[in-house]
């Protein structure tokens, strides 16, 4: 479970996150949409204590998340994965060692080299990528359709109980789009995991989500199942619905 | 009428106690990573080659055009007045005092610190010291620490090449250039050499490769604002390193040459 509550995290005097109260209970798939620079990442890093709120807390599994704690953020992120926008795979290392790095240390030394091995190519063989043909390469020789599955791949290597997803599915074209989506979907069931996904793809959100948010200028503006959210009666929210079936005829089309 | 220097004034300040107080607490990290051994070996070596190995071709360079410089000056300046085998204790002297150690942080500054703000920078702005921190690894003990022990390890073994090739390619030029034979300028040379001398310069060179690689890596973590940022802060990190070594190097003869 993670409880954001009053949530507010300002930037320069601006405020981004203008006290966000949200509950994402254990085992949901929990979409999280809004406009662009309307606060989705920055509550998404306040989960694991990358920006630290200037008001408000945010608790996850019961503790609450202190971002100068070292113990406690360590805790806290030993139990979640986060999947970046960009994958943010680490330029120097191949992919073999950039997955490595989501084994938690203090494991990894009680981990044989047949042990690890097993978990790292399990991991890339549940993003549909063939370890062998993978593991020896740097992410520049990745496209970003295998970059974003390697970065998923070292999200879910340490078995974490709760993976969180800052817009999956930027920068790719519908047919990864979609598979990504279907790999999320998977993911979360084989996992058994709490994921929370901040995204721009409306209609794939609905279609993967049990529950929906949104945000705009830093507050809560919708929260419900994706079927209350096609129903709403909010001019604000009505805008991103239709919108979004637009598009996804759109990208319907494309694909076909 | 004084509100705006004032401001202006209050604003700087702050801003220099905030460098200070991230560069206090990013050296007091890296000890404390070194300390508990969370360094990789590995990751040392690494930086060891990058900064100190691939360095030697430029500092050598740089060193020789200097010993060369300060010898045909000084030889310029002497003939007909002062004996010409004064001359050796003059490059030795600069060389060793001032020209090898300031010469080789500078070139160090543009090869290597400005390289280490540019990665890190980059690695900031496409969130990989993000992710760093959410995979429950510490970015200083991976990237500046080792970073940071090398610019230490590094640069006094760099200055002592650059001492020696300094001082060999200036014996060189006065041969070459006054008529001053070998004999003659190591006599001169030895004459006023002090051993202590050797000891300011390497105490510089441990300073320098010290300061280097901490404002380095403080301003690559401080990168904001994608490719652009990356840009402006590397070029600001420059500054910041050159001036930080020009002004170090303005201190050390009043507290070490006394």
């Amino acid at each position: 479970m993670i409880a954001y509550r009053a949530v507010f995290k300002a930037f320069d005097d601006q405020p981004v996150l203008a006290g966000v109260d949200l509950r994402v209970d254990e085992g949901e798939m929990f979409g999280v949409f809004g406009p662009s620079g309307t606060g989705k990442s920055v509550l998404l890093k306040t989960t694991i204590g990358l920006i630290e709120p200037d008001r408000g807390e945010v608790e996850v599994e019961g503790e609450a998340v202190r971002p100068g704690d070292r113990r406690n953020l360590a805790r806290i992120r030993h139990k979640v994965g986060y999947v970046f926008q960009n994958a943010a795979l680490f330029d120097s290392l191949n992919v073999w060692e950039n997955v490595e790095m989501g084994i938690p240390e203090e494991e990894l030394r009680g981990l044989s080299r047949l042990e690890r091995t097993r978990r790292i190519w399990r991991s890339l063989e549940l993003v549909n990528l063939d370890p062998a043909l993978v593991v020896t390469k740097l992410p520049a020789e990745l496209s970003g359709g295998m970059r974003k599955r390697v970065g998923i791949a070292r999200a879910i290597v340490g078995r974490p109980r709760i993976l969180l997803w800052d817009e999956p599915t930027t920068g790719l074209d519908p047919v990864n789009t979609a598979a990504v989506e279907r790999l999320i979907e998977q993911l979360s069931e084989e996992l058994n995991v709490t994921s929370v996904i901040v995204t721009h793809d409306i209609e794939g959100g609905l279609l993967m989500c049990d529950r929906v948010a949104m945000l705009q200028g830093g507050r809560l503006r919708f929260c419900g199942t994706p079927a209350e959210f096609r129903a709403s009666d909010d001019p604000f929210v009505r805008a991103f619905a239709d919108r979004s079936a637009a598009q996804a005829a759109l990208d319907h089309l494309e694909i076909v | 009428m004084l509100a705006r220097p004032l401001g202006w004034l209050g604003r700087l300040s702050r801003l220099v106690a905030e460098h200070a107080g991230e560069m206090g607490l990013l050296v007091g990290r890296s000890a404390r990573a070194l300390a508990t051994f969370q360094v990789a070996p590995r990751a040392l070596i690494q930086q060891i080659y990058v900064m100190g190995v691939q360095s030697v071709p430029i500092v050598v360079v740089a060193a020789i055009l200097s010993g060369i410089v300060t010898s045909q000056q000084g030889g310029y300046q002497f003939q007909g007045s002062i004996p010409l085998y004064i001359l050796g204790s003059v490059v030795t002297a600069s060389v060793v005092l001032e020209l090898g150690p300031v010469l080789t942080a500078i070139v160090l500054v543009g090869r290597v610190g400005a390289r280490i703000t540019a990665e890190l920078g980059t690695m900031k702005v496409s969130e990989q010291i993000d992710a760093y921190h959410a995979l429950g690894r510490d970015p200083v003990a991976i990237l500046a620490a080792p970073r940071i022990l090398a610019g230490i390890i590094v640069l006094p073994l760099l200055v002592a090449i650059a001492n020696v090739i300094g001082v060999l390619a200036g014996m060189v030029a006065a041969r070459l250039t006054v008529g001053l034979g070998f004999e003659s300028f190591l006599y001169g040379a030895r004459l006023f050499w002090h051993n202590w001398d050797l000891f300011y310069s390497l105490t510089k060179a441990v300073t320098f490769g010290f300061a280097i690689p901490v404002i380095a890596v403080h301003m690559g973590f401080r990168t904001q604002g994608g490719a652009a940022g990356v840009g402006s802060t590397t070029t600001a990190a420059v500054v910041f390193m050159l001036l930080t070594v020009l002004v170090l190097d303005a201190l050390f003869p009043p507290l070490l040459l006394q």
